[in-house]
């Protein structure tokens, strides 16, 4: 491995100043939170860090409090103590599933909610040290090449799929990310904080290279809400989704209220789809209903050479997990 | 000549920016760190002050203060300074499992921690399971299970399963295998390390992993005997589980330096020119090779190369493999190598050296390598020369194809086509090389030592007396593992030039895309059958895509399975820029089956009958038509087979016909596969207690060689098991050995054994015990064969139901039912786990499992276990085993192959499953969601 210093900050803010300050003198800082995918990166030498900051050890990071309704999550909270919290589990079911979805026990339990939200992608270019728009290059090798999990919505001029489960659930239940930089802090929506390769190609969110997700914010749960993860994978364990989706739906009776439905796997962030939520809402929720907002979730899509199967796959996990949640 | 240097230097990252090619090395790639931009460059790096911490770390109890670089991983301060080498690095990416640990009692991958975060925290390894002299319980169930193949996964295995009972103490079947979804098996053990952890939580195994034992309904029933046929736990299985086994990666010697390799971006290029000088300037760097300064030919590293020391080849041979060749020839190859004084030394050195390429065009597809015009990777194009330095197809014939076809009532034709798999064994290839003057010490992950001490003194130029090799414990096989690697000739290369020994490890990445796997395949059937449903005529066309070296014949097994007047087999290997397709567990049948009997089953279909009822008319009766079988147990095979699966109730006589998009359906294939006799060695002596030593050149690849030589020592004796030690692994003490592949060590080691065992008898009854000290030994190299033009096969039938989700194109197996007959079975428990893991190896290759090359750079997209969806636990179902004892009369006690057997149907049982269950034939392995959910949009 190259070499590079690690840091142990007290607190986010710290955190963050030690990368402005690694930037002043010319050496470049990245945060490690559980650490797999970024020790996974400097192995490979896609990620050249003089200083690592690890945020893992800071205290008080990883806890979950309830204020008022709302409920705000550590981001360094381990992604197995995500799936198993009983707050998590009783109001906010699809966030523990996706957390419990992440490919194993034991990247779980290093594993960061932050760190999993803020992984880099896991294009199969990007990792095997292409130059990409993701690497500081200017191309997508996907565009022409092996694109079979790549972008149907939201693509160009990188076509990476965002590879977090939890994102995708976390936009589903409208949280709120809380960023710490040097000289303070700021919120953003999930529509501002998940960032399209037209943004700026080599990111996928808004942090500065000097910022941290600190937290992220539930709003409260509303009494018939109720809410599910589908993750598809390429075989049982341990990939990143090839779709998958996250409903949030609050119902009253059959009745759906409002309905909140990202897709995962599909994009280069998370993607909503608010026409497809539209069809579910104030409507009684049958399997009818559900296939109509699946076919309007998809309307638009458009494959490269190789993914166009996305389509009918993702379909069939909305208009399942629909009906499975409006049963439930 | 260890440190060269040449003035001139073009940087190899400067040369690709300016030709604008479109792909570099990792190494070369401009980097960024997550949430960093671009704007940041780092400095070069270098070992001059690497940034250390000191730490205080409870290892199993016990309290270090240790400093480390800040980049070491916990598993480098385990393994390499603590000296806990119970724990593997089996991928190094949390990928695999094999470094499982728990940290304050949560089980992590310890290759993705640093050791400066672990401070202050409590680590428990596999050493630490043992308390006060006593096993863990679950260490005792899995010895009892025979849970560990290889043993290269256990300790991480055992460790996920501790961290699954510490929060569960009774869990269930599906529990146990979630909690152990992170952790790989390639010896694909999963059901018994399952019924292991079950078994240690008091809970039953349940039908989890039923085998059944029956005799041979037939003529020749098997003798019950003393020793052999019980099931008895492993000599070294206690080694395995609590982390003492010692592997090649585990050895360490004073002032050992370490190694690392290398390796082209490009699949074709000559180099120009290497510029090592910047690497030779970094502090700590002790040696470098490169083609220029190291010119060994790796003999094994193709047919036609290792031919070319026959003298009669010698002088024509025409394509040569080195240790480094020029130009490079697939995007893998190594280029260069260094040893330093650490890994991270080594590893930097790499990044320091140039080389010039000039990129040549490449192609990886077997067929389009044979169009005009394709780029020509030897100068004698593109089909690959054979051992006799001829460029031409493989062919059989009987009978008269084309009158055959043209005398059937219908004739069908089908393509089919199989990828590139990697055997992706758990133990990464690497070695250790140690120079005593002009004597060679080298321990490697080699199932056969003396054809690697062979190998290395024949590619060295050295007396085969001045090396030896040695390997312990080995973490996995399936194929090219029975010779010598060419990172054993760089390893030895680096030790010379450095003056000291070398720690060569190659990472999961460089196994993948720079060694070898199973070559791809396209084929093209032919078939004409007569109106009753009895085959006539069997045309098969075949490509193989050999990657740039004939390492392998290539060839496509299966039609040989058939009973069937009319053959004509064509087969041409062919060169590809894609790393060089060899042997991997049955190395041309998994493929060839697949394509084979999904063929015939086909043709079952399109004759509207059942196919047991079409294979069981049409299946293999003599060898080649020909042949008669030393025992003939194939149709017992499937009457036994059929009735434990409940065949007729299970099978859809309308593929496709469930309702809904669940569809559930069943398939059938079978086997028969080689099971000769042949030459090998043992030596046996005894002492004046009655104590004895047999002496065998096996390694265990995972099989369980060293429990079944004993065993079979045991038996020839008379003696119990307790009474005889196994000496193994090391050429300096032990005979030539067959090496492990092909399924034949217990056949002919064994029967070296044996021969031993009677000639040492002898001598006792003549000149009864020594005394003293003294020893008295007998030497047995026996070489027999099977009289009367008879051929000697295992058998097998395998029958599998699945349950396809068509519109999402998920297939779970629900039953597995595989029925093999491999003569008399030696340990019951090891020969469960043989067959059990192998299916689950052919599920893998049936549904996920590619090295997948990207066409436009010619890399290699899917190394590694992630990338190419290698099984884990949630992927293998529960395996039924029935075994049809049977008793040809030769071999040891009448044992026949099994190590590969259990792959070589699955595939195509899987297959076939699927097409019953959705009506749509699936030609293209793998058959990935992706393809099913395509055929069905």
């Amino acid at each position: 491995m190259r070499s590079f210093s690690n840091a142990n900050p007290r607190d986010m803010q710290q955190a963050a100043k030690l990368a402005q300050q690694a930037r002043m003198e010319g050496r470049n800082a990245a945060f490690a939170g559980g650490g797999s995918d970024m020790l996974g990166l400097i192995k490979e030498r896609i990620a050249t860090p003089d200083v690592l900051v690890h945020l893992k050890g800071i205290q008080g990071a990883n806890k979950v409090e309830t204020k008022g309704g709302a409920t705000v999550i550590g981001g360094q909270i381990s992604l197995s103590d995500l799936s198993h919290n009983q707050v998590i589990l009783k109001r906010y079911a699809v966030l523990a599933e996706a957390a419990g979805s992440v490919a194993t026990p034991q990247i779980r339990n290093a594993g960061t909610l932050a760190g999993n939200v803020c992984q880099r992608p896991w294009c199969w270019y990007f990792r095997n040290g292409f130059p990409c728009f993701k690497a500081g290059g200017s191309q997508c090798f996907s565009f022409n090449g092996e694109n079979q999990f790549h972008a149907i919505f939201g693509g160009g001029p990188s076509f990476i799929v965002h590879p977090s489960d939890t994102a995708v659930a976390l936009m589903a239940l409208d949280a709120k990310f809380r960023i710490v930089g040097p000289s303070g802090q700021r919120t953003l929506s999930a529509a501002d904080f998940f960032t399209l390769p037209k943004q700026n190609a080599a990111k996928e969110n808004a942090l500065a290279y000097d910022e941290v997700l600190a937290s992220v914010e539930l709003p409260a749960a509303a009494a018939g809400q109720r809410s599910s993860y589908h993750k598809v994978l390429d075989r049982d364990a341990w990939t990143h989704a090839v779709v998958s989706t996250a409903v949030v739906l609050d119902m009253n009776g059959d009745t759906c209220r409002s309905a909140r439905i990202v897709l995962g796997g599909v994009a280069p962030i998370p993607w909503r789809v608010p026409e497809a939520e539209k069809v579910l809402t104030g409507q009684r929720v049958t399997p009818e209903l559900a296939a109509r907002a699946a076919e309007t979730a998809l309307a638009g899509a458009q494959p490269l050479a190789k993914n166009a199967y996305k389509i009918p796959l993702t379909k069939e996990i909305v208009q399942r997990t629909v009906s499975a949640v409006a049963r439930a | 000549m260890s440190k060269p240097r040449n003035k001139k230097s073009i940087s190899r990252r400067k040369f690709i920016e300016g030709t604008g090619a479109a792909l570099v090395a990792a190494a070369a790639v401009p980097t960024l760190d997550a949430q960093t931009p671009a704007a940041a460059k780092a400095s070069g790096g270098g070992t001059s002050a690497v940034p250390r911490s000191t730490i205080r770390l409870k290892v199993n109890g016990a309290m270090h203060n240790i400093e480390v670089e800040d980049r070491w991983t916990l598993v480098e301060v385990l393994r390499d300074h603590l000296k806990l080498t119970g724990t593997k690095i089996g991928c190094d990416r949390g990928e695999c499992g094999a470094c499982t640990v728990h940290v304050d009692g949560n089980a992590v991958y310890s290759c993705s921690q640093l050791a400066v975060w672990m401070d202050g925290k409590s680590i428990q390894t596999v050493e630490g399971l043992e308390k006060n002299g006593k096993l863990d319980p679950l260490q005792q169930a899995f010895i009892d299970f025979d849970a560990p193949q290889c043993g290269f996964c256990t300790s991480g295995q055992l460790m996920a399963a501790k961290a699954v009972l510490n929060k569960n103490p009774r869990p269930t079947r599906e529990e146990v295998r979630a909690g152990m979804a992170g952790n790989i098996c390639r010896c694909s053990n999963y059901n018994l390390y399952v019924d292991a952890t079950l078994a240690a939580a008091g809970v039953s195994a349940g039908m989890g992993s039923k085998t059944i034992i029956v005799d041979d309904a037939g003529a020749t029933r098997v003798a019950p005997l003393k020793t052999l046929g019980r099931a008895t736990p492993r000599i070294d299985t206690r080694l395995r589980v609590s982390g003492k086994a010692s592997y090649t990666g585990d050895v360490s010697l004073p002032g050992m330096l370490y190694a690392r390799v290398l390796r082209s971006p490009h699949p074709h290029a000559k180099i120009r020119k290497i510029d090592t000088s910047r690497a030779a300037d970094l502090p700590g760097v002790k040696a470098i090779v490169t083609h220029e300064n190291c010119n060994y030919v790796w003999g094994a590293g193709s047919i036609a190369g290792g031919r070319q020391y026959v003298e009669e080849m010698k002088k024509i041979t025409k394509q040569r493999r080195y240790a480094f060749n020029n130009p490079v020839r697939y995007a893998g190859e190594p280029v260069a190598a260094v040893a330093a004084v650490d890994r991270h030394t080594a590893e930097e050195a790499l990044q320091l050296i140039s080389v010039d390429y000039e990129v040549l065009p490449f192609v990886l597809d077997q067929e389009e390598a044979l169009k005009p015009g394709a780029p020509q990777i030897w100068p004698e194009g593109n089909i690959s020369l054979d051992i006799r330095n001829e460029a031409k197809p493989m062919r059989e014939a009987r009978g008269n194809v084309e009158q055959g076809l043209r005398e059937s009532d219908r004739v069908f034709e089908s393509r089919y086509s199989t990828t590139f798999v990697h055997n992706a064994q758990m133990e990464p290839r690497g070695a250790v090389a140690q120079w005593e003057g002009d004597k060679l010490t080298i321990y490697t992950p080699t199932g056969g030592i003396a054809n690697c001490r062979t190998d290395m003194a024949r590619d060295l130029g050295i007396p085969e007396e001045n090396v030896r090799v040695i390997c312990q414990y080995m973490g996995g096989n399936f194929g090219n593992k029975n010779q010598n690697q060419d990172s054993d000739l760089i390893t030895a290369t680096l030790a010379k030039l450095a003056g000291a020994p070398v720690k060569l490890e190659y990472t999961r990445k460089e196994d993948f895309i720079g060694m070898h796997g199973r070559w791809p395949t396209t084929q093209y059937y032919k078939v004409g059958v007569k109106k009753d449903g009895t085959l006539h005529a069997l045309e098969m066309r075949g490509f193989s895509g050999m990657g740039p070296y004939r390492k392998n014949s290539g060839s496509i097994g299966g039609i040989q399975l058939y009973k069937v007047p009319h053959v004509q087999y064509v087969v041409t290997p062919v060169y590809t820029n894609k790393t060089t397709g060899a042997n991997f567990r049955g190395p041309e049948f998994p493929q060839g089956f697949f394509g084979a009997q999904s063929m015939m089953d086909e043709v079952a279909y399109q004759m509207g009958m059942d196919p047991v009822e079409f294979l069981v008319k049409n299946m293999t009766r003599k060898a080649e038509d020909e042949h008669e079988y030393t025992n003939y147990t194939l149709e017992e095979c499937f009457r036994r087979g059929a009735e434990a699966f409940d065949w007729k109730k299970r099978w859809k006589a309308k593929p496709g016909s469930d309702t809904g998009s669940v569809k559930r359906g069943s398939g059938v294939a079978f086997l028969a596969f080689r099971a000769g006799l042949g030459r090998s060695a043992a030596w046996m002596d005894v002492d004046s207690q009655g104590r004895y030593k047999v002496h065998v050149g096996v390694t265990d690849v995972g099989g369980g060689a060293k429990t079944t030589m004993g065993l079979i020592a045991a038996e020839a004796l008379g003696v119990p098991l307790s009474q005889v030690e196994v000496i193994w692994g090391d050429t300096s003490r032990c005979p030539y050995s067959v090496g492990e592949s092909g399924s034949r060590t217990t056949i002919m080691t064994g029967y070296a054994v044996i021969q031993a065992a009677r000639d040492l008898q002898k001598m006792i009854a003549e000149k009864g015990l020594p005394k003293g000290n003294d020893l008295l030994t007998a030497k047995a190299d026996t070489n027999p064969s099977v009289p009367g033009g008879k051929v000697r096969n295992s058998f097998a039938a395998h029958f599998v139901e699945v349950e396809v989700d068509t519109a999402v194109g998920h297939v779970k197996v629900l039953k597995y039912v595989a029925v093999h007959d491999s003569g008399r079975i030696m340990n019951p428990l090891s020969a469960t786990g043989q067959i059990k893991g192998a299916v689950i190896m052919g599920i893998g290759m049936a549904l996920h499992e590619e090295l997948h090359y990207d066409p436009r750079s010619g890399q290699a997209l899917t190394a590694g276990y992630y990338g190419q969806r290698v099984a884990t636990h949630m992927d293998a179902p529960d395996v039924e085993v029935i075994f049809i004892e049977s008793d040809d009369g030769y071999g040891p006690f009448g044992a026949k192959s099994i190590g590969e057997a259990g792959k070589l149907p699955a595939v195509a049982a899987i297959g076939n499953a699927i097409f019953n269950a959705t009506g749509k034939r699936m030609r293209d392995l793998p058959i990935r969601r992706q393809r099913l959910v395509e055929v069905r949009a």
